[in-house]
């Protein structure tokens, strides 16, 4: 395994993330399979999704292009996204 | 002639009033029988619509007969021709919804012929049984017009196409049985022949409790089927429709239905035949493929197409058989919802529209603003008139003020670490900078006929059920272009009331994704369910979302017509006069020769 400088952002992360953005309590079920499932379908709108990659930006202190909330329709492409923008700005 | 120039009989009931068996005398044209007009159909006219007329045709009526009876205008006519000519124009100058015609002593003596009669765009919409149109062509004015049948559209089935095959069982083990008959008829289809299967399978039986679903094209049917998963429908949920309202819209938004599924045409046609000269102007620019005119996101366009297309979806989805049990609109959506819910009448709702417009375009520029914050933490930064405009959902507030103010606002609160969007909206509605608009639109707004709805309406601007005295306020309406719209609290009361299934009728998934943040629905106690895709997409995009919105009904339990459905692949709106053109031909060629 090799040693990286860069903070990964898991899918914990971003669950925890999406939790807090929507101000939501317990009982939400982010725990099944929300890998593939686009957010539209978890609730989460175009504003929800911007202060969460704000919100990632301020935390990790990673950049992540303005049109990811168009592109990334899963939270497994926006992990990609941010995971694989975070390379390419280092 | 365009559906929105016809006027339609819905319903025609020949009386005899007296004792059978004896001479037929002529029946006087008295105040008594338009008491029995006005309840020819079995209705209180109570229940008749708001602006209903009732035309006596008779050549001698009783000159005791008042201009008004019970609270209905009374017409009279020479004779039942006259008097529906007369209806039928009255119908389209817009003073009168609704036309009870009495022909009296006709067709003999002694006999009453009563037609209902409305524009016929409108009861395409209102899913009324059309006996058929008015055929105005007849020379003589006398004569009563001959009723020719409704031609709407045609049947215009594409293979490639999407469409949707419905099927159940009784159990698990049955829906495996049917599900095994329709396969091997998928596999070695001729591709021709894939429209014309029946939307639910098995037919001839009445739906199981275990029930399949597949929203697919012809090439890829046989494995969409087989891969569909079979859900055990308990019981439905009953439906409640969401009307979304500005910020909601986008170029060309459900223009895929359009021409393409009949009761949506017909609706939005209804809709856009009572905004007067700006109706085709606002069709062309929504159907345009290059620049329109005035861009979509102008008051000018969002509203009124927003209304029309909120409104021809709900037609559509009540078309399909599946009656809601409540209502509820965003913003500028809540009159949609008034209007679906009977509390005014699509003309007069219309008319609010335009009202709206007007009045909003005085006012100067502003916008609206979407902040991911809880609104108590947005109160401190409102100054000027800049105001809460709405509270959408957890983490969601809207702002709405004059242009300035809003732009600092909104560089505030992006310096303090909040997420803001602006919201495509050129009216800073829901504001106190729409004050004069609000207090000009309830002038002209006391002069329309309100009710009481006769669907439950959950209001944004109580957050509770509309109250009976609320719904016939022209002050309540007013105030929504300067009120601030609770959304948040309008779903709570609603799914407070019954486990729903909510379905949004409107571009966009805005409310549907409101919904899904809600408790009720992230729990699977209610679910939400959009008609149409979250981006603007293709027109095949459109329908397949409509597909799978009625697919969702079936997998609930529910059973949406399998005739109105199957209209979404296989009809097309076209020229009435593909075929009387060619019937016409040959006798033109005789007069000629």
């Amino acid at each position: 395994m090799t040693t990286t400088t860069s903070t990964t952002v898991t899918l914990a992360d971003l669950t925890r993330m999406l939790r807090e953005s929507a101000g939501e309590e317990e009982g939400i079920d982010l725990d099944g399979d929300v890998l593939d499932t686009p957010f539209l379908e978890l609730g989460y709108d175009s504003l929800a999704l911007l202060q969460v990659i704000g919100e990632v930006q301020r935390t990790y202190g990673i950049s992540v292009p303005d049109d990811a909330v168009v592109d990334a329709e899963t939270p497994r492409a926006l992990l990609e996204l941010i995971n694989s923008g975070q390379g390419s700005e280092a | 002639m365009p559906l929105t120039a016809d006027s339609a009989v819905i319903r025609r009931l020949m009386v005899r009033p007296g004792p059978a068996g004896e001479d037929r005398a002529p029946v006087p044209a008295s105040a008594a029988a338009v008491s029995a007009v006005l309840r020819a159909f079995g209705r209180s006219p109570r229940d008749l619509p708001v602006r209903t007329v009732v035309y006596v045709g008779a050549h001698a009526p009783d000159p005791a007969l008042a201009p008004e009876h019970e609270g209905f205008a009374v017409r009279t006519a020479s004779a039942p021709g006259r008097a529906l000519r007369l209806a039928h124009q009255e119908l389209h100058d817009g003073t009168a919804d609704f036309a009870l015609v009495a022909g009296f002593d006709e067709p003999e003596a002694g006999t009453i012929t009563v037609y209902a009669v409305k524009r016929a765009a409108e009861a395409v919409a209102d899913g009324d049984a059309v006996l058929g149109v008015l055929d105005l062509a007849t020379a003589d004015p006398d004569a009563a017009p001959e009723l020719t049948p409704l031609v709407h559209g045609h049947r215009a089935t594409d293979p490639g196409r999407h469409r949707l095959l419905l099927w159940s069982g009784r159990d698990e083990q049955d829906e495996q049985r049917v599900r095994g008959e329709l396969l091997p008829l998928l596999s070695g289809l001729h591709h021709e022949a894939f429209p014309a299967l029946p939307t639910v399978v098995p037919c001839g039986t009445e739906p199981g409790p275990v029930r399949g679903a597949a929203v697919t094209v012809a090439a890829l049917s046989a494995a969409a089927v087989h891969k569909a998963r079979a859900v055990t429908a308990k019981r439905p949920r009953p439906v409640a429709l969401l009307f979304p309202g500005q910020g909601s819209q986008h170029h060309a938004m459900a223009a895929g239905l359009y021409g393409r599924e009949p009761v949506f045409t017909a609706a939005f046609d209804a809709a856009l035949s009572h905004m007067g000269a700006e109706g085709p102007r606002i069709r062309a620019d929504w159907l345009t493929d290059g620049r329109p005119l005035i861009p979509v996101d102008d008051v000018r366009r969002a509203q009124p197409l927003l209304f029309a297309v909120d409104y021809a979806l709900g037609r559509m989805v009540i078309g399909w058989g599946v009656r809601p049990t409540a209502v509820l609109g965003h913003s500028a959506g809540e009159l949609v919802a008034a209007a679906i819910a009977g509390a005014v009448a699509l003309p007069d709702a219309v008319a609010m529209v335009m009202e709206r417009v007007r009045e909003a375009v005085k006012i100067p520029p502003g916008g609206m603003l979407a902040v991911a914050a809880e609104e108590h933490r947005l109160r401190p930064y409102l100054r000027d008139d800049v105001a809460i405009a709405a509270v959408n959902a957890n983490q969601q507030t809207m702002l709405a003020g004059s242009a300035e103010p809003l732009a600092e606002i909104a560089q505030a609160l992006r310096a303090d670490g909040l997420t803001v969007v602006t919201v495509p909206a050129t009216s800073p509605f829901h504001s106190p900078a729409m004050a004069p608009a609000s207090r000009a639109v309830e002038e002209a707004y006391r002069d329309i006929p309100l009710r009481p709805p006769a669907l439950p309406l959950y209001s944004g601007y109580t957050g509770e059920l509309l109250r009976p005295e609320e719904a016939v306020s022209p002050r309540f309406w007013a105030r929504q272009i300067t009120d601030t719209v609770y959304f948040k609290q309008a779903l709570e009361s609603l799914l407070a009331a019954d486990d729903m299934l909510l379905i949004e009728a409107g571009p966009r998934q805005t409310l549907t994704a409101f919904a899904r943040r809600h408790r009720a629905v992230r729990l699977g106690a209610s679910a939400a369910v959009p008609l149409l895709p979250g981006r603007p997409g293709t027109a095949e995009a459109d329908r397949q979302s409509v597909l799978t919105a009625a697919a969702r009904l079936w997998t609930e339990g529910h059973t949406p017509s399998p005739v109105a459905l199957s209209a979404l692949w296989t009809w097309g709106a076209g020229p009435r006069t593909a075929h009387e053109t060619t019937a016409a031909t040959p006798r033109l060629a005789v007069v000629t020769s």
